[in-house]
């Protein structure tokens, strides 16, 4: 997309208005559509945490998920810091940050399995009740949106790799970087419902 | 404006008004008026009609004569006036439909409650809907019905829920409607105000036969209603095996879908049980009549007639039938 | 850089039938596209009223009649309305704002490119035992319903990605590549009711998607949303349905008054009455829009309290709405009226648009609600809204633009042939429907008690009326494209971007990026004819 950023600039209009050119508008979009998404599944698992309780909801284990937390605000961190490696022309810094980003998302998603696994032992499942079906499906949708992260992640990571980017034009960070704080922020959204309230 | 042309706008909108309250006061539109709830939707309904009918021919007959008066002339290749709009105006058609939809959400909300206002010594039917078919409850007296009765003038308010999917109670004379969910009781509340007897439909799209999902409401005097009460409650409890056979039938609206000439049935939405104490055992080869019959009724999908939907009929009378009932049908069943 | 415009390649109708980026291209394809599925809908409709032609049921049993109901629906909301007026969104909004093509032209394909699949599915699932459970699906019926009904979820969830990603690129357009001198305040008002549609689309899609993903859940991982017995609540599903599908009723039909807004002042020769009333009354009514979602739901057995507060801003939207409808009055008053096929169905719309609004009103008023819910005065009401409003606006637009388009002009004769089928056609056909509605027919319904046979029999006449209308205007639209007289830039004279360009216009769609120095309807005024001019430092 940032070729078509590119063939649209010159005598037409540039694509860049409000200070957003349209990339980045595009981003910011997209996401408040994935933010109603979240909302509407957010809006089933509130109406069955308050209308039909379970004690399922009791075997939640708040510890392992705190520290699961930690580390996908950390990688939101390696994130900035890897935008910044590039506003100021540090390639290499870029690229170790986002393995660092990469490998901080995937102990999340480890977590997360471990946490799945172990709910399953003790016979909180997918058709266990409400609470399973709600937990596990606005959870797993969030950590579908962590692992199109990664693969995102990742490709970023190979462009660099392959030499583009630089202090100019890293657009192309500054969008992945976007979605990486949405997911962060969403999550901490989900476990502040579904772990702490 | 010139004097002349407010005049011309005051004479039209005296004569659009006019006709807005003729329609309002002599148009009917609605079925008949069976309840004191009918009466006050069709007071609202009426005031509607006429607001509407005062925009529809104020906005219709503007767009008419404009049609008509400012068709560009022959050869005419110039562009009317420069108007880009008028503040005034404006404002003025913002103001009036605001005013207009105030007015009717209060005259709404006014009926609203007072449709809903409690009346002394209601009268409490339970509503149980089921795919296809409608059950009536007296929980006061122990009675189980297919078809409604209720006495006249006297609040009753109704306890809906259903046993499967989403159905909705509607009875057109009354003007009300509220639907049948799974998990949830609704309370809808009228009171009948005309003797007769009545279509009851069931609104809410519910599956194969939703079309077919309808029953009567009967509206008696409060002695008329007594005498029915009891007389179902002698049925329910002993009668001949034919009378309470016949009682069933038509009580867990097995007539609703089956025609059946003893009982009265004329459903057409299975086979018509005319003669099946006969037909039974000829149908599936090593079962006789009786276990054919019970198998249709407790596993209906087992065997399916022919020319017939699987699916349709209920799966679930076997847990509504108590033993007694099951054989009495039965029985009834096998006489026919 | 040549200023010679680049004739398009009007001869190589194959890029019509591949993967294009040409928003222009997109643009024909949706349309196309979407009016097979249209065709196929009618189709529909027309079984459905030859089944309600008299009472009895002889055509179809009742499963074949819901599941004709169904995809009727289904069809005509996702594969018509919705997806042929972003259709006119992509053709247009480029040529309006003087911008080369859409800001995400590969996404702007994949939106269409996810259509046809989607379509696919819909018919495939007719196959597999079709949903048969209403265009709103709602839960528990539609959790046992047979395996149509997964196709169908998925087919729904593909045509939301689409109108998502179509809304992302109709905001980012508008907002980032408008002309030099094209301020907000210049905006074609087609532009302003597709940018209030995109808004829609975003924020309220999604909602549905997620509903969808909870059914498909309980249908294929057996989840238990939606089990009354331990817990699930039907009425969750109500909810996300309609707040998305309250809503999408103004993505159906906003453009549609966009589109009637560009057609008025060019046949009356004058500015449109009220520009900037008229661009705020599509954003109130796009935000209003968000808030009355529960008055499908009067009868559910919600809170009664909760049900006054949907009641009120339900009516509230007639105040912007009437806004459109006199300002439009104001149009057209003391102007010089042309009555072309397009500016007929655009007068149309306004007639029949009101009838259904109206109507809207007494729907929204819950006493009144609770007596016709569920009956065929909302299918009246529905179809006077849809087909009178939304479809007639399609039609004056496909005929007002079809030069532009084609680079040909179609048969007036025709035209005028088409509108009257189509205005006694819909009339006949739904009108009756209100009274029938009113005096005790539910909806979905395969029979009829024998009280309601006349009026349905004249609802079916009108119906056949409607199917038949359809062949004029087929023929019309495939002889003159064909082999119609060619068509100049700008044959109605209008003053929008998009006729200031060659029809059809050319690669980039101007030879020069524009420079627009006046309104879109200065019409009356001193001011030269056009209102751009090339931009100084791009002349020959
Ligand atoms: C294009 C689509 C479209 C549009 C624009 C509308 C517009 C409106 N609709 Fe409609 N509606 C549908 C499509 C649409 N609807 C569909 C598809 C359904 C059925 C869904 C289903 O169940 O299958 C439905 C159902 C529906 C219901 C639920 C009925 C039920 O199932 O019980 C309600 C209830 O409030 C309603 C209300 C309204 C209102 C108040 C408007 C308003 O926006 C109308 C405003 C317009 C006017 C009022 C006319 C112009 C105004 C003036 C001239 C000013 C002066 C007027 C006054 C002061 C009154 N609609
Ligand atoms: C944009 C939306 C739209 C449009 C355009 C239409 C168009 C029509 N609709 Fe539709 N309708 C809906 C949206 C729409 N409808 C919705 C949302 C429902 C509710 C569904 C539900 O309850 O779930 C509904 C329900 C509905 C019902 C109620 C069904 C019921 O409750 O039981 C009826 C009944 O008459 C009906 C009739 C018609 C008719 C006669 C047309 C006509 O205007 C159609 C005219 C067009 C044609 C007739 C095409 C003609 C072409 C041919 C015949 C040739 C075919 C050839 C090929 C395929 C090659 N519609
Ligand atoms: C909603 C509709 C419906 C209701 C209510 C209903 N049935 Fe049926 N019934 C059917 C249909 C459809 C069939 C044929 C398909 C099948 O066999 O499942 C059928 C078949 C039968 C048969 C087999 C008939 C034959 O000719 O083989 C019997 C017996 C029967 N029903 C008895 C009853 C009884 C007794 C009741 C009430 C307690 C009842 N039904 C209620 C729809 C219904
Ligand atoms: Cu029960 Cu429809
Ligand atoms: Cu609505």
């Amino acid at each position: 997309m940032t070729q078509d950023a590119a063939t649209h600039s010159g005598t037409f209009a540039a694509g860049r208005a409000l200070g957003l050119d349209h990339l980045k508008l595009g981003t910011w979009l997209f996401l408040a559509s994935e933010v109603m998404f979240f909302g509407g599944l957010i809006a089933a698992f509130l109406h069955y945490k308050v209308n039909s309780p379970s004690p399922q909801a009791g075997l939640l284990s708040v510890p392992l998920v705190g520290a699961n937390t930690f580390v996908l605000l950390t990688s939101s961190f390696t994130v900035v810091q890897g935008l910044a490696a590039i506003r100021r022309g540090k390639r290499g810094g870029l690229m170790a940050y986002l393995a660092l980003t990469i490998l901080l998302g995937a102990a999340f998603l480890a977590g997360q399995a471990y946490e799945f696994s172990s709910l399953y032992r003790e016979g909180v499942t997918l058709q266990s009740s409400v609470f399973g079906s709600s937990f596990f499906t606005l959870t797993g949708f969030h950590g579908m949106h962590v692992f199109t992260g990664l693969v995102w992640a990742s490709s970023t990571l190979l462009r660099a790799a392959r030499g583009h980017y630089s202090a100019e034009d890293h657009g192309g960070v500054e969008v992945f970087g976007l979605y990486w704080h949405f997911v962060d922020i969403v999550w901490i959204v989900l476990f502040t419902i579904i772990y702490l309230v | 404006m010139n004097p002349r042309r407010t005049v011309t706008l005051l004479i039209l909108t005296a004569v659009l008004i006019g006709l807005g309250v003729a329609v309002a006061l002599t148009v009917n539109l609605m079925p008949e008026e069976a309840s004191r709830q009918a009466q006050m939707v069709d007071g609202l309904f009426r005031g509607l009609m006429g607001v509407a009918t005062v925009i529809f021919l104020g906005v219709e007959g503007a767009l008419l004569y404009a049609v008509l008066r400012f068709r560009r002339r022959r050869g005419d290749e110039t562009d009317g006036p420069a108007v880009h709009g008028n503040n005034a105006l404006e404002a003025i058609w913002i103001a009036i439909p605001a005013l207009i939809v105030i007015v009717i959400s209060f005259a709404s909300f006014r009926v609203l409650i007072a449709s809903g206002a409690s009346e002394p010594q209601p009268l409490v039917v339970e509503v149980v809907g089921r795919q296809f078919v409608w059950e009536f409850r007296y929980p006061e007296a122990d009675v189980v019905s297919s078809e409604l009765h209720l006495p006249l003038n006297r609040q009753v308010r109704f306890a809906i829920s259903s046993d499967d999917v989403i159905h909705s109670l509607w009875i057109p004379v009354f003007r009300v409607k509220q639907d049948a969910t799974p998990g949830r009781v609704a309370e809808m509340v009228i009171t009948p105000t005309r003797a007769g007897r009545y279509p009851i439909r069931c609104a809410e799209f519910c599956g194969a036969a939703h079309t077919t999902m309808t029953s009567e409401v009967v509206v008696e005097s409060a002695e008329e209603f007594a005498a029915w009460l009891q007389a179902q409650q002698v049925a329910g409890m002993s009668g001949g095996a034919g009378q309470a056979g016949r009682q069933l039938f038509t009580q867990y609206g097995c007539s609703a879908c089956h025609a059946l000439a003893d009982a009265g049935a004329r459903g057409t939405v299975g086979p018509s049980l005319d003669g099946i104490g006969t037909t039974a055992a000829s149908r599936v080869p090593g079962l006789d009549a009786r276990a054919y019959i019970e198998q249709s009724i407790l596993d209906p999908h087992a065997f399916v007639a022919e020319g017939f939907p699987s699916g349709v009929m209920p799966p679930s009378f076997g847990e509504r039938l108590s033993q007694e009932q099951l054989r009495a049908l039965i029985d009834y069943l096998l006489s026919q | 850089m040549s200023a010679e415009p680049v004739a398009a390649p009007t001869s190589n109708w194959r890029r019509y039938f591949g993967w294009n980026t040409d928003h222009k291209v997109i643009g024909v394809q949706y349309m196309v596209t979407t009016f097979l599925f249209f065709l196929l809908g009618g189709l529909l409709a027309v079984l459905i009223r030859t089944e309600l032609a008299r009472p009895g049921q002889d055509l179809v049993d009742g499963t074949q009649f819901n599941r004709l109901f169904t995809n009727h629906g289904s069809l005509m909301i996702f594969l018509w309305i919705i997806p042929v007026l972003a259709g006119f969104g992509n053709y247009l909004i480029p040529l309006m704002i003087g911008a080369k093509d859409m800001a995400f032209p590969r996404l702007n394909a994949l939106s269409y490119w996810l259509i046809p699949p989607a379509g696919i599915l819909m018919i495939v699932s007719f196959f597999v035992g079709a949903a048969d459970t209403g265009w709103t699906a709602y839960v528990p019926l539609s959790i046992s319903a047979p395996d149509g009904q997964t196709l169908w979820a998925l087919s729904i969830v593909l045509l939301g990605v689409s109108s998502i990603l179509g809304g992302i690129n109709f905001i980012a357009t508008v907002v980032t590549m408008r002309a030099e001198g094209l301020t907000f305040g210049r905006l074609p008002l087609f532009v302003w009711g597709m940018l209030a549609t995109a808004l829609l689309m975003v924020v309220a899609t999604p909602v549905l998607s997620a509903g969808l993903v909870l059914v498909a859940m309980d249908r294929i991982a057996g989840t238990l949303f939606f089990s009354v017995g331990v817990g699930g609540d039907p009425i969750l599903w109500q909810n996300l349905f309609w707040f998305y599908s309250h809503p999408a009723v103004y993505i159906m039909v906003l453009p549609a008054m966009g589109i009637v807004s560009e057609i008025l002042p060019v046949f009356a020769r004058k500015p449109i009455f009220g520009y900037k009333a008229i661009a705020a009354s599509s954003m109130a009514i796009a935000i209003l829009g968000m808030l009355v979602w529960a008055h499908h739901m009067f009868a559910s057995g919600m809170d009664p309290r909760l049900r006054i507060p949907y009641m009120i801003t339900s009516m509230i939207i007639a105040v912007p709405t009437g806004v459109k409808i006199f300002s439009w009055l104001g149009t057209i008053w003391d102007g010089k009226l042309r009555f072309t096929t397009p500016m007929l169905f655009a007068l149309g719309f306004i007639s029949m648009f009101l009838i259904g609004g109206i109507t809207g009103i007494f729907l929204a008023s819950i006493p009144v609600d609770l007596h016709v819910t569920d009956t065929y005065f909302v299918v009246a009401h529905l179809h006077f809204v849809l087909f009178g409003g939304s479809v007639s606006a399609v039609y004056a637009g496909l005929y007002y633009w079809f030069p532009k388009i084609t680079g040909r002009m179609y048969d007036e004769r025709l035209g005028k042939a088409h509108f009257w089928m189509n205005f006694i056609g819909t009339n006949l056909a739904y009108l009756p429907m209100f009274l029938v509605g009113l005096l005790g027919m539910p909806r979905r319904v395969a029979d009829y008690a024998p009280e309601f046979t006349s009026l349905n029999f004249l609802a079916s006449i009108g119906a056949f009326i409607l199917a038949i209308s359809t062949v004029p205007f087929l023929y019309n639209a495939i002889v003159s494209w064909a082999t119609g007289p060619k068509a100049e830039a700008n044959p109605w004279r209008a003053r929008t971007l998009e006729w200031q360009t060659t029809s059809p216009p050319p690669a980039h769609n101007f030879p020069v990026p524009p420079h627009v120095t006046g309104g879109p309807y200065d019409y009356g005024e001193q001011a030269p004819s056009t209102s751009l001019a090339p931009a100084p430092a791009a002349g020959k």
